[in-house]
């Protein structure tokens, strides 16, 4: 049901237009933000918003929510499916600890107050298995990003040095797996797996294709800024997980060097925190926090997300096919990989982050570390679900970053080797309820070129989140409590005009939208006609004209129209 | 002590994770919630309960077949049940003894780290196992077959002692790490991926090829590089 809104005497916050805790009201029609005019008051509902927080719906741009890597995780940890969050009811059951449900992962995110996700690594063969999911996940708008860095077409073309046969595929390839941007997990060391080997330095080669790293995702930036995507290239580093890896995550930053775009970042490098370890081994690993951040804050042209690790459950799930089988040798933890033809691979590893564990204490502190050190502008906050554990964590995450005494309390449970190894005991930073609704909302649209995300202006989609919690009053370094509750049960959540949750119990179901890209405008497919029937031919296991996903097939899709 | 008696005869399982603890307040037992299928509902709408002097004792009497998850938790006392019992009776069970006159249905005594079980007729798969995805199986007690099992005895077992007086199917011990089981009758296969522990079998059985013969009787998995001892009685 779409109501007519009038939220009123809330405490706005609304960072994108510059609107800092003022007193405002909201008026909400047919889904989207308008002015007091476009309202008829005598038809109109009112929510009482006095003294409490009204921002936009959170988006999370960066989890595993679709697709087979959580299927497979659900399928081998059927411990995680223990436990019963809801039986049916109005809503449907739910259930799983940290590797939620279809329905829970939506009526979890509801009741935080976010109302957008987007799944972060789609294996293109994939894509209908994704979307088959993404259907089932109610109460937010989603996209799915295909993985593109190992992928036979791509490193054809990178080896070729062909940007235009590399655009027109890029356009293919989104448009067939209905997919949002281009993902690139561990350019060419997922192909190097398939041979035993990986990619750790940019300058690895790339077995039987004569490129390297470097060559790649410089020519996958400059494809994506040519074809002028929404989003831009959005990087899982090589070399992820290894301690000294963050000297390689800051030379992969410096790839995007004379690339530019007038709306957002060229490079977002993700779940950084599994990039930013110094030293070289794990006896004398520590946090290079400092320095990506002390990168990252030079240039104005990356962003990243934290990647942050919560202690608990988790369950590692990439594309780092590598990666995967080394951390299932470090923990002698259960392992499945995953091949997509010529597309690259994937695995799954459960695990879990024990405070006195003194390295998962440090990859803890790191993730924080990336939240404090970097300009609010170009860090979102993320656990890289549920890599680094659950979002339902995320306030959690947010208190941290607003509180340096909640900080201190937490690290005195934790291991000391934090002390010597990590930053953070000494980081005196307390972000702001501004900068950390920013980290949350309107950075993530504008990184992913969601314009009508993240903000409270007229035209926005009317995604609105209500906390209890008066801005004006709190005093997040010390009521840290306070905060860490109130954002995980939203007083209402709104979603597209329809409340959704109200005192953090769901009230109606709703289905989001799946957002798609259609880049292929700009390109001519012919280009590319003869390479895709030969590989089709020659390599794939199914043929070109099953391969992919059709709009109709998508409960509620949104083609955003590129160029 | 608690007489608890089936009203009806149950037409979907009941998960009634009833334990002595109970059996001290009538009005307790009455209100404690059940689940009917899918349904919550209270123990009183499906039995008939009825207390006799205070010790912490269950009695449970008639076909308990349907019912699951009795005695899950339990910490002392006793449960008797005088005819059969549904699958996962006495799982997690720490303390206190379960008699069942009857037969007892899968996942007995699953995960149960100490307290005592007792069957008196057949027990059926996963006795004193790890549920699934879990690390490890029954830590500690004992659970005494007088009849017969099935499939899957012990696996992840990493202490106390399982015994069958009769006969049991395959996968004796897998994975075990810890603990003694003590079959007298026939088994299958026997000690995979065992890493320690013990298993003594009166009967035939059938051993994996990854063990290797010594004093003490065979000694293996070697595939995971285990130390565990079958031997015959
Ligand atoms: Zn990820």
């Amino acid at each position: 049901m779409h109501h007519m809104l009038h939220i009123k005497n809330g405490i706005v916050i609304d960072p994108k237009n510059g609107i800092k805790a003022e007193k405002m009201d909201i008026f909400v029609k047919e889904g989207k933000i308008v002015e007091e005019s476009e309202i008829d008051k005598s038809q109109c509902k009112v929510i009482d918003a006095s003294n409490k927080l009204v921002v936009a719906g959170g988006v999370d741009m960066h989890a595993h929510i679709a697709g087979s890597k959580i299927n497979t995780g659900r399928t081998m940890r059927p411990e995680e499916m223990r436990m019963v969050r809801q039986i049916a009811n109005k809503f449907r059951a739910t259930v799983g600890r940290v590797l939620l449900t279809s329905p829970a992962i939506g009526y979890e995110y509801a009741k935080m107050g976010y109302t957008t996700s987007f799944e972060a690594a789609q294996p293109p063969i994939g894509a209908l298995h994704t979307h088959e999911e993404l259907d089932a996940i109610p109460m937010v708008d989603k996209a799915a990003l295909p993985v593109f860095g190992n992928w036979h077409f791509v490193l054809k073309y990178v080896a070729e040095k062909d940007i235009e046969k590399l655009k027109t595929f890029i356009a293919w390839a989104i448009e067939r797996t209905k997919g949002f941007g281009v993902k690139v997990v561990n350019p060419g060391g997922v192909e190097a797996w398939m041979y035993g080997k990986n990619c750790r330095n940019l300058d690895d080669e790339v077995p039987n294709f004569g490129i390297t790293p470097r060559e790649i995702i410089t020519s996958l930036i400059k494809a994506t800024e040519e074809l002028n995507l929404c989003h831009s290239v959005h990087l899982h580093c090589n070399n992820l997980g290894n301690p000294g890896n963050f000297e390689t995550t800051i030379e992969t930053m410096k790839l995007a060097n004379g690339f530019s775009n007038d709306k957002r970042q060229v490079l977002h490098v993700t779940h950084v925190q599994f990039n930013a370890y110094a030293g070289s081994s794990w006896r004398d690993v520590g946090s290079g926090a400092a320095e990506i951040a002390k990168y990252v804050n030079s240039v104005d042209n990356i962003t990243i997300d934290m990647g942050a690790a919560i202690f608990g459950h988790a369950t590692a799930m990439t594309g780092d096919a590598p990666f995967q089988f080394t951390l299932h040798k470090l923990l002698n933890a259960r392992w499945s990989n995953k091949d997509s033809e010529i597309e690259g691979g994937a695995g799954i590893v459960p695990l879990m982050y024990l405070p006195k564990n003194p390295v998962h204490a440090l990859q803890w502190a790191i993730g924080l570390e990336l939240g404090l050190l970097i300009d609010s502008d170009k860090v979102v906050l993320t656990t890289d679900f549920p890599n680094g554990g659950p979002f339902t964590e995320y306030p959690y995450v947010m208190a941290m970053l607003m509180s340096k005494k909640m900080r201190e309390k937490e690290l005195e449970k934790v291991s000391p080797f934090v002390q010597k190894a990590a930053n953070l005991p000494s980081i005196e930073t307390e972000k702001s309820l501004e900068e950390v609704i920013h980290m949350t909302r309107d950075l993530p649209a504008r990184i992913l070129g969601l314009e009508n995300k993240g903000h409270l202006g007229v035209g926005a989609d009317a995604d609105i989140a209500i906390y209890n919690l008066n801005p004006n009053e709190i005093d997040a370094s010390n009521d840290y409590e306070l905060i860490n509750k109130a954002f995980r049960n939203a007083l209402y959540t709104i979603k597209g005009g329809t409340i959704i949750v109200k005192d953090g119990q769901l009230v109606e179901e709703v289905w989001g939208t799946t957002y798609w890209v259609d880049a292929t405008k700009n390109v001519d497919m012919k280009a590319i006609e003869d390479d895709l029937n030969e590989y089709f031919d020659l390599y794939y296991s199914i043929e070109k004209e099953n391969y992919g996903v059709e709009e109709a097939w998508i409960k509620n899709p949104t083609r955003l129209v590129m160029g | 002590m608690l007489i608890i008696k089936p009203k009806v005869d149950f037409v979907v399982s009941v998960e009634a994770e009833i334990t002595p603890d109970i059996a001290d307040d009538l009005e307790k037992a009455k209100n404690f919630e059940v689940y009917y299928g899918k349904d919550k509902v209270k123990l009183e709408d499906l039995f008939e309960i009825t207390k006799e002097g205070d010790d912490k004792k269950l009695v449970l009497d008639g076909d308990f077949s349907k019912v699951k998850w009795i005695g899950c938790r339990m910490e002392d006392g006793e449960i008797v049940v005088k005819g059969n019992v549904g699958a996962n009776c006495g799982a997690y069970m720490k303390g206190g003894k379960i008699i069942i006159e009857g037969n007892a249905d899968d996942w007995l005594g699953a995960e149960m780290s100490g307290g005592e079980i007792i069957v008196k007729g057949n027990a059926k798969n996963c006795i004193g196992c790890a549920y699934y995805g879990d690390m490890q199986g029954m830590k500690g007690g004992k659970i005494t077959i007088e009849g017969n099992a099935i499939n899957y005895i012990g696996e992840k077992m990493a202490g106390g002692e399982i015994e069958i007086k009769g006969n049991a199917g395959d996968f004796i011990g897998t994975e075990m790490t810890n603990g003694l089981i003590v079959i007298h009758g026939d088994c299958g296969f026997v000690g995979g991926d065992m890493k320690g522990g013990e298993i003594r079998i009166g009967g035939k059985f059938e051993l994996m090829p990854t063990f290797k013969k010594s004093e003490e009787g065979f000694v293996g998995d070697i595939n995971v590089g285990g130390k565990g001892v079958v031997k015959t009685l």
